[in-house]
């Protein structure tokens, strides 16, 4: 505030003093006279001067000719090139507006797009998966499966091989037993029909 | 010489004499061409310098006047008109603020003299029945009988009162100030004067506005359709 006030005096007395500077100049302009200026005699200019009023109309009409020339005619032709500038601009960007729009759009679409496919593969591919599994467990139980019966089979193989054999060495202990116990040799005959007999009997007790 | 105002010939060119003040007129068409020539010598579509505070100053005389006028097309043909009256005043009238003026030979500040003032309303007296006839044919002189007939002699009296206010009020202004300058000047050579100068640059101004203002005002008053 003290400080805009101290500049405001400066300002001032600077004007005062380029006016007092001024005044003094035009007080010391004519030389001629004893006083500074000559003294007034109030008289006014006679009206009527044809000349003066002459030459003020042609030098009138030649600031305008020479304003149109070098001041309204360049502004007016610069004005009108700006707005066409500024309108093409404005068209330009309103163009290219419209077209980051438009590519937005299509963006916007093909990402819309693109989470379709990429859920469509993740559907495809867990039911690919899930197929896979499936077939793999079935044919995992097939094999299960076959591979059961191989071994029924051959546990019934063993089985009848087994009773076979035993079958056999109960003949032959048949056989030796009675021996020993007739002494004598019995006929083929009669030795197989008992030993038949025996066996049988001793079959359905064994089995 | 009368005091401080040369109301003479300076010179002749052929048979043809030169008053002071037509030299003052030659330097401030010279000034203004120049100004003129240089700021739209290199005309950039962003402006700097001397081109923006010209194109400034033309934009704010065509805007100042298309309000003023209230008629767009009216505003497009005559603010170059009004533009150059105003530039051509204000000029004049500051001419008389420089040291020297009035005092040194050639260097009278035009507006001081009535001879000048009066060929300026006489332009403006022009352009308004140009106007009128521009912009509504020979129609434009039924303003002389509006709104009655019997008006007649007072629509006559108005036609010359206008340009007569306007070469008097401009010329009394200006060359009134001039003369409580030299007045005081005569008596007290040193800092008084400066402020009666100090008002002289806000009187050119507004003398200058004054002038546009009521020219505009009288080519809209004739361009106007109620009128």
């Amino acid at each position: 505030m003290k400080r805009n006030r101290k500049n405001a005096l400066i300002l001032i007395l600077t004007v005062i003093m380029v006016m007092g500077f001024a005044t003094f100049c035009m007080a010391s302009g004519d030389a001629e006279v004893v006083s500074a200026v000559p003294a007034p005699d109030g008289a006014t200019p006679d009206f009527g001067n044809w000349h003066v009023m002459g030459w003020s109309a042609v030098n009138f009409l030649i600031l305008l000719a020479l304003l149109y020339k070098f001041g309204f005619g360049p502004v007016n032709a610069m004005m009108e090139q700006r707005t066409n500038t500024i309108e093409s601009s404005l068209k330009h960007a309103e163009e290219v507006r419209v077209e980051v729009d438009q590519l937005m759009k299509e963006t916007q679409a093909n990402l819309a797009e693109s989470r379709k496919e990429a859920q469509e593969i993740l559907a495809r591919a867990n039911k690919a998966a899930e197929e896979t599994k499936t077939e793999i467990v079935n044919k995992a139980q097939e094999e299960v499966s076959v591979m059961k019966a191989r071994a029924l089979n051959e546990i019934e193989a063993a089985t009848q091989q087994a009773r076979l054999e035993l079958k056999d060495a109960s003949v032959s202990l048949a056989i030796m037993a009675a021996e020993k116990v007739l002494g004598r040799a019995i006929t083929e005959e009669d030795q197989r029909q008992m030993v038949k007999n025996f066996v049988d009997e001793a079959g359905d007790l064994l089995c | 010489m009368m005091f401080g105002m040369w109301d003479s010939t300076y010179f002749h060119i052929g048979p043809i004499p030169v008053d002071h003040l037509v030299v003052t007129q030659w330097a401030i068409v010279l000034v203004v061409a120049l100004i003129a020539f240089f700021a739209t010598r290199n005309m950039q579509t962003v402006p700097r310098g001397l081109q923006n505070v010209f194109e400034w100053a033309l934009e704010w005389c065509h805007d100042f006047f298309t309000q003023l006028m209230d008629n767009k097309d009216v505003a497009k043909r005559f603010a170059p008109l009004l533009t150059c009256f105003f530039i051509f005043i204000l000029f004049s009238n500051y001419s008389g603020l420089i040291p020297g003026a009035a005092v040194v030979a050639g260097f009278q500040p035009p507006t001081s003299n009535w001879n000048v003032t009066i060929i300026m309303a006489c332009i403006t007296v022009f352009a308004v029945h140009i106007s009128g006839f521009q912009q509504k044919g020979f129609h434009h002189l039924g303003h002389f009988l509006s709104p009655t007939p019997m008006m007649l002699p007072l629509n006559i009296l108005e036609e010359i009162t206008h340009p007569l206010s306007l070469t008097v009020r401009l010329f009394g202004n200006v060359f009134g100030e001039e003369m409580v300058v030299a007045f005081l000047l005569y008596m007290v050579p040193f800092v008084i004067p400066a402020a009666i100068m100090g008002l002289g640059v806000l009187l050119g101004a507004i003398q200058a506005i004054v002038f546009t203002i009521l020219s505009a005002n009288y080519i809209a008053t004739a361009t106007n359709e109620g009128h």
